[in-house]
């Protein structure tokens, strides 16, 4: 295997991975916003201090399901540049025989 | 007995109030003490105060927490709710609160949510214990905490897992080997309550540890210069943010003092390719500054974020360049209608403090101001509980969050930086025409109608001249 195709498959790697844990990040987000809503319910001090954590956690896990969005993109974008450059190379090569 | 004693007590308040009623009446103003009411109200109870402190003091007044003049009128604008012709949200979706700042960078800043912890700096303005409460708060939340005009402190950066450093006009914070440490530049150029002018803590008011973060000899002052030190063009400073771009590889940005030459500065600032740009508007928080500098001076920060808003649309950068506001936001609804008019972010100061304070406040009053737990050079900065100072304002922030994304649900977003000025309306026609926000009084379709019709009175209420001038053309 090559160097630019060991790349390639590590980038695809990379991209379905983050996209999984965007995906597990959304679905965590929801299970903590969950938690809030029930911990909430008991009007206790200490229970609803536990709630605010877990609407924290839910918040944070939006960003980080934001941040494995925008990761995926740009190793998208980067395949697409390297594929596009591949084909322009290509086309050169054809063309010079 | 209490019969007998409450009885004299009445007798007793019944004939001084009596008394006093009666001087006030037959007194001549100039002999009688009520003068002080007339005088007050025609001075201001604040100005007749500093007026006294001035003469006492003679050199300008430190004032605490910026101006108290609300200019920005947050309480013209109010947002649209849908109910059918656009349904809210449903409850169960998490509404998206996340923002990155500086997009373009090498390495860009996610933070979970739009509220940002402003920068106040450690020994210029706050204590240890309150920098430590404020970084390990933002921590929990998932926001940033900023450095404020000061080097690095080492407890901060250790308890903040997002810092914004500023790259300041004291040049503390201005080595590689501190800004490298810092998840955002921000190059401090100026501030709402202070314009750009200098700034100076005496070596009486420093201590060990504000000598050693502020690499300072003894008995040396902490001085702020009215400029950076090195950028006297516009090519050093555009030079200077290439140079920490390079460098850090963090986004890399530019605060000032809102003004009414904002779209000048902006321009250079795009120029010089800055990843965010901090606006501080007139009313920005300060830990002391003088009154003018803090009244006067500067430009309402919901005017400064709609016409940078406007600049950056018109130059097509706007998901380019982070907007982020700042100055006098104190409620949960004045930051949202900051996000609505293009901010991406904002910063508060004021608010977080109180917040931080809160239920320590009884530990001060009635004898001492509650900034004297926070305050570096306060006098019960010892009795701050860091854990609970923390707690507060972890539960602060989410009691915000919570009831912007009330107001999210019932305009139909899914994420506040879905948020627009067609999410507003406002009932200040002047507020209509500058800003683009639709006016509450007429419909929609009926705007441009009824700005045409009423032309002449609007201009009228501004000033007649413009008014005739207006009729005559």
């Amino acid at each position: 295997m090559s160097h630019e195709q060991k790349l390639e498959h590590t980038l695809t790697y990379l991209h379905s991975e983050l996209n999984r844990l965007e995906t597990m990040a959304g679905t965590m987000a929801s299970i903590e916003q969950e938690h809030f809503k029930k911990l909430t319910n008991y009007d206790h001090r200490e229970l609803n201090d536990i709630a605010v954590e877990e609407k924290t956690a839910a918040r944070q896990l939006g960003s980080m399901k934001q941040m494995c969005l925008s990761m995926a993109q740009r190793i998208n974008e980067l395949k697409n540049e390297w594929h596009h450059e591949e084909s322009r190379e290509n086309h050169n090569h054809v063309e010079i025989h | 007995m209490w019969k007998y004693i409450d009885s004299l007590m009445r007798t007793a308040i019944n004939r001084t109030v009596d008394r006093t009623v009666l001087r006030a009446i037959r007194d001549q103003y100039t002999e009688n003490v009520m003068e002080m009411i007339p005088a007050t109200t025609k001075v201001g109870v604040t100005n007749l105060l500093e007026i006294a402190m001035r003469a006492n003091q003679g050199t300008p007044l430190s004032r605490p927490l910026g101006s108290p003049i609300h200019a920005s009128p947050w309480d013209r604008l109010f947002f649209n709710p849908v109910h059918l012709f656009r349904f809210p949200t449903q409850d169960n979706v998490q509404i998206q609160t996340a923002v990155t700042i500086g997009k373009r960078a090498k390495r860009p800043l996610t933070v979970s949510i739009p509220i940002l912890i402003a920068g106040m700096s450690f020994g210029g303005a706050l204590s240890k214990k309150t920098k430590i409460a404020l970084a390990r708060a933002s921590s929990i939340i998932g926001t940033a905490t900023n450095t404020g005009e000061a080097g690095l402190l080492e407890a901060e950066r250790e308890n903040a897992q997002l810092l914004i450093g500023q790259y300041n006009r004291g040049g503390w914070l201005n080595q590689a080997d501190k800004y490298k440490r810092l998840d955002a530049i921000e190059i401090q150029l100026g501030q709402g309550a202070q314009g750009s002018a200098p700034q100076r803590t005496t070596a009486k008011n420093i201590g060990p540890e504000f000598r050693e973060v502020f690499t300072l000899k003894k008995g040396e002052a902490a001085e702020i210069k009215s400029r950076l030190p090195g950028v006297h063009t516009k090519d050093d400073f555009i030079q200077l943010v290439h140079r920490l771009q390079e460098e850090a590889e963090v986004p890399v940005g530019l605060k000032i003092c809102a003004s009414h030459h904002l779209e000048k500065e902006l321009q250079i600032a795009i120029e010089a390719g800055v990843d965010f740009i901090t606006l501080d508007g007139a009313e920005g928080g300060t830990h002391g500054g003088a009154p003018t500098l803090q009244d006067d001076v500067g430009l309402p920060t919901l005017f400064a974020i709609a016409r940078a808003a406007d600049y950056f649309a018109s130059k097509g950068i706007t998901d380019e360049i982070s907007l982020i506001a700042t100055g006098g936001l104190v409620t949960p609804g004045q930051m949202m209608k900051a996000l609505a008019l293009g901010a991406d972010c904002i910063y508060i100061g004021t608010a977080a403090l109180m917040a931080l304070v809160s239920e320590q406040m009884t530990k001060t009053i009635p004898f001492e101001a509650p900034t004297s737990l926070v305050v570096y050079a306060g006098k019960m900065t010892d009795q701050l509980d860091v854990t609970q100072a923390t707690q507060n304002l972890v539960r602060y922030f989410n009691a915000v969050l919570q009831e912007m994304e009330l107001v999210a649900i019932s305009l139909g977003k899914t994420s506040l930086s879905d948020l627009s000025k067609t999410d507003l309306c406002t009932l200040d026609p002047f507020i209509s025409k500058a800003t683009g926000i639709e006016l509450g009084y007429v419909a929609p379709e009926k705007q441009t109608a009824f700005f045409e019709e009423f032309q002449p009175e609007i201009y009228q209420s501004i000033d007649p001249v413009i008014s005739e001038e207006t009729r005559l053309h």
